[in-house]
């Protein structure tokens, strides 16, 4: 296997999206690299979530998942509520109270612009693992569905990671401190 | 006359006793010293100064002229030899390598028995082996069996490394005075030490 | 082909509109690509190796200038689930890196675009095995009699080879890798070792180690890798090897001596009965005094192999630690070996070093391990995944 000389993939991306070449394997060969590509299901809302992943933890403490939300359509596509069979899940935000960054749930759900992407990420939104019945290990996969305004679901599998990075403060009129994820 | 030093006989001039830390010309007068003492007499003992093995003693001796073939060539070194690391070539004159044992080594001495019988010619021995700290030491001599048809410094006039037979003698010559140097200082040092 | 967990399907998407969006947020969130990719020269830092196919990468290319190899150690009552975890999110890490693109929750991301040809190479010891309850294509080494061997480099059940032509990109992946390893296995030893940068010599060039040899003259190159390197399923094996540079004692010899103790000359490469670096060794030849031109105990004459399927892949990267204070150096050569089969190809040429090379003088093996690097995997898949899967 040959070394190969290319741009980095997002600039690859960049230039398809500036381009407006149909598809997204065509400047960059490279499979493994994440992507978002055209989904086997067309509807009426497209909603793609990029490099999801969970913090893993012990059973029965909260911890949370994350990716981009990527809105391929024209119109504002609204997140209601996630579901998962590892967890109770809410849809989280962090926000400034009292001077203080606190995490609360999202009022409203998360809304993806129309053509837009919206992070969630630590320290940002998330959607919130309240209670997982087992601990979530490092490499497990856990599935996901999120619920569109719209009345459309999407599914989709994460994997777990060790993470203590972003240390979050939880709104102590909430819910208590969100712990490391043990191994 | 030939000097029977490796450092005249090599391949290449190769500095094969250069000390850890000798400048180039102390380096240079002491690889006269070695050539000079190596000439005059194959001294059995070497200085602890040139810590490198030496060739003291050799079974058939350089320049030799035998009437049968020898039944084996010994080597004997002024150090314990590692025997991992003994080379000994039996060649003749045409360099063709011929067939011996393997070295048989015991403490200084290295010994091989030619794979047969030596006809009538001027053969060479080589020999290669390393010092205890690490230096190569290598060199060869000349022995004739029979009676050859010319003197062996005449049958090649020139040495490998390319001097003429006259400059070598002349390199004798001055290698008899500074033996005699070497011996004064040699007996000096150890007349210094207590 | 996209795995789903690189990508995760929506009701529905138009492959653009996806892809722009994508392509515009890592394009923010990455270090500058655009102004980057308008210098076409400057090729190094963006230069890719793919991770994900039949082989691992990592083996077979020129090696890049810079390296890390890190062994773990897996705690007791690890399971063949866990060590499929581990693997499944240690690819997933890789595959991503080596392509540029930041690790999932990455913490420094900004560090990620320039890949440099980044490869990770995963080897598994015994000790992986025998957790996973399989049987180990590979042994530990016999004992040799030239071995010196500090527990500290030595041994490990699982294997990072990091390479890249840039030091921050084998730190960032380094540091990340460790981070998603260390729930499963405890870092039992990192070397990291270096060759000479890109742009200094061409890549074909052989390059020389610490004590000034050229280092890989006899290695196989081309279509003859993979009659000695590679077995039908796309695996291979691995030895590391310490060894250490007495540099001290080397620092004595006269050119001629460490010419005599390698076999070649040391300018050139030439083998001492040739010219010319690539030149066959002819052991046959004696010089103008007689002695064969090869020594006999030269560290060439020693490791010598002729048939293709027996010679090794020497992927070697240099050490430099911190001199004590007596300003004494701390180098040496991270040996690193590809090979079809330990057994068949490499300790028969070990044992003979070991026997009778007169560099043993100078170079000491103070660490050893061995590994079986297992097939390449899918974009779907993770590494290990048809033996431990």
């Amino acid at each position: 296997m040959g070394m190969r000389t290319n741009v980095l993939r997002a600039a690859a991306a960049l230039a398809v999206a500036t381009l407006g070449l149909a598809g997204c394997g065509g400047t960059s060969s490279d499979a493994a690299a994440p992507a978002p590509a055209p989904s086997a299901t067309a509807a009426a809302s497209a909603l793609t979530i990029k490099d999801p992943w969970v913090k893993a933890g012990p059973a029965g403490e909260m911890t949370a998942a994350f990716g981009t939300l990527v809105n391929d359509t024209d119109a504002d596509i609204t997140i209601t509520s996630a579901e998962s069979p590892a967890s109770p899940l809410e849809l989280h935000e962090m926000t400034m109270k009292d001077g203080k960054m606190v995490m609360q749930p999202k009022e409203g759900g998360f809304v993806v612009k129309a053509k837009g992407d919206h992070e969630l990420a630590p320290g940002g939104d998330h959607l919130m693992l309240m209670k997982p019945a087992k601990a979530i290990e490092p490499g497990d996969e856990l599935t996901f569905t999120l619920k569109l305004a719209d009345g459309n679901t999407v599914p989709f599998t994460a994997i777990a990671k060790p993470f203590a990075g972003a240390g979050e403060s939880y709104d102590p009129g909430h819910m208590a401190p969100m712990e490391s994820a043990a191994p | 006359m030939r000097l029977v030093s490796p450092l005249a006989r090599g391949a290449r001039l190769r500095p094969l006793s250069s000390g850890p830390a000798a400048p180039p010309h102390a380096a240079g007068v002491r690889r006269f010293l070695v050539a000079a003492v190596a000439f005059v007499a194959v001294l059995a003992v070497a200085s602890p100064a040139w810590a490198h093995a030496q060739l003291v003693a050799a079974t058939p001796s350089q320049d030799a002229t035998l009437t049968a073939s020898p039944a084996t060539v010994e080597l004997t070194f002024s150090e314990d030899l590692n025997p991992e690391f003994v080379t000994v070539a039996l060649s003749n004159a045409t360099r063709q390598r011929l067939p011996t044992s393997t070295p048989s080594v015991a403490g200084p001495t290295a010994t091989v028995t030619p794979g047969g019988p030596l006809v009538d010619g001027v053969y060479t021995v080589a020999y290669r082996v390393v010092s205890a700290d690490g230096h190569t030491v290598q060199g060869s001599y000349d022995f004739t069996v029979g009676t050859p048809a010319q003197p062996v410094a005449a049958a090649r006039a020139s040495t490998p490394s390319g001097l003429p037979w006259f400059v070598l003698a002349g390199l004798g010559v001055l290698g008899l005075a500074l033996a005699g140097a070497a011996a004064y200082f040699y007996a000096f040092g150890r007349r210094k030490r207590p | 082909m996209t795995s789903r967990r690189h990508l995760l399907t929506g009701a529905a998407a138009a492959g653009l509109g996806a892809a722009a969006g994508g392509g515009l947020v890592a394009a923010a969130r990455s270090d500058t690509p655009t102004s980057v990719a308008a210098v076409e020269s400057l090729t190094t830092g963006t230069s890719t190796v793919p991770f994900y196919g039949p082989r691992q990468a990592g083996v077979a290319e020129d090696p890049p200038a810079h390296a890390a190899f890190v062994a773990f150690t897996l705690p007791a009552g690890t399971d063949r689930r866990a060590l499929g975890r581990m693997m499944r999110l240690l690819s997933d890490d890789a595959g991503r890196l080596t392509q540029g693109v930041p690790a999932l929750g990455d913490t420094d991301a900004t560090l990620a675009p320039l890949p440099s040809r980044l490869t990770v190479t995963f080897g598994f010891g015994t000790g992986l095995y025998r957790a996973a309850g399989l049987e180990s294509p590979v042994a530990d080494l016999p004992k040799f009699k030239i071995d010196r061997l500090e527990q500290r480099w030595s041994g490990g059940d699982l294997l990072l080879q990091i390479c890249a032509d840039d030091p921050l990109t084998v730190a960032h992946t380094q540091r990340m890798l460790i981070k998603d390893a260390r729930p499963f296995a405890a870092v039992r030893w990192v070397q990291q070792g270096f060759r000479r940068s890109p742009g200094v010599q061409a890549p074909e060039h052989t390059q020389r180690n610490v004590m000034g040899q050229l280092d890989g003259t006899a290695n196989p190159r081309g279509a003859e890798i993979d009659p000695a390197v590679w077995n039908d399923d796309g695996s291979t094996t691995l030895v590391v090897r310490r060894m250490r540079a007495e540099i001290e004692k080397w620092d004595i010899l006269s050119v001629a001596d460490k010419e005599n103790a390698v076999g070649r000359r040391l300018d050139s490469g030439a083998p001492l009965s040739g010219t010319q670096e690539h030149d066959e060794p002819d052991f046959t030849k004696l010089d103008a005094s007689g002695l064969p031109a090869m020594p006999d105990f030269s560290h060439v004459t020693r490791a010598r192999v002729t048939d293709p399927s027996l010679k090794l892949l020497r992927r070697p990267y240099n050490y430099d630690g911190v001199p004590n204070a007596a300003g004494q150096p701390d180098s040496g050569l991270i040996f690193a070996s590809y090979q079809k089969d330990v057994a068949r190809q490499f300790i028969p040429i070990q044992q003979r070093l070991a026997d009778k090379d007169v560099l043993n003088e100078w170079i000491t093996p103070i660490g050893s391990a061995v590994f079986a690097i297992p097939p390449g995997c899918t974009d779907a898949g993770w590494i290990g995944d048809q033996v431990l899967g």
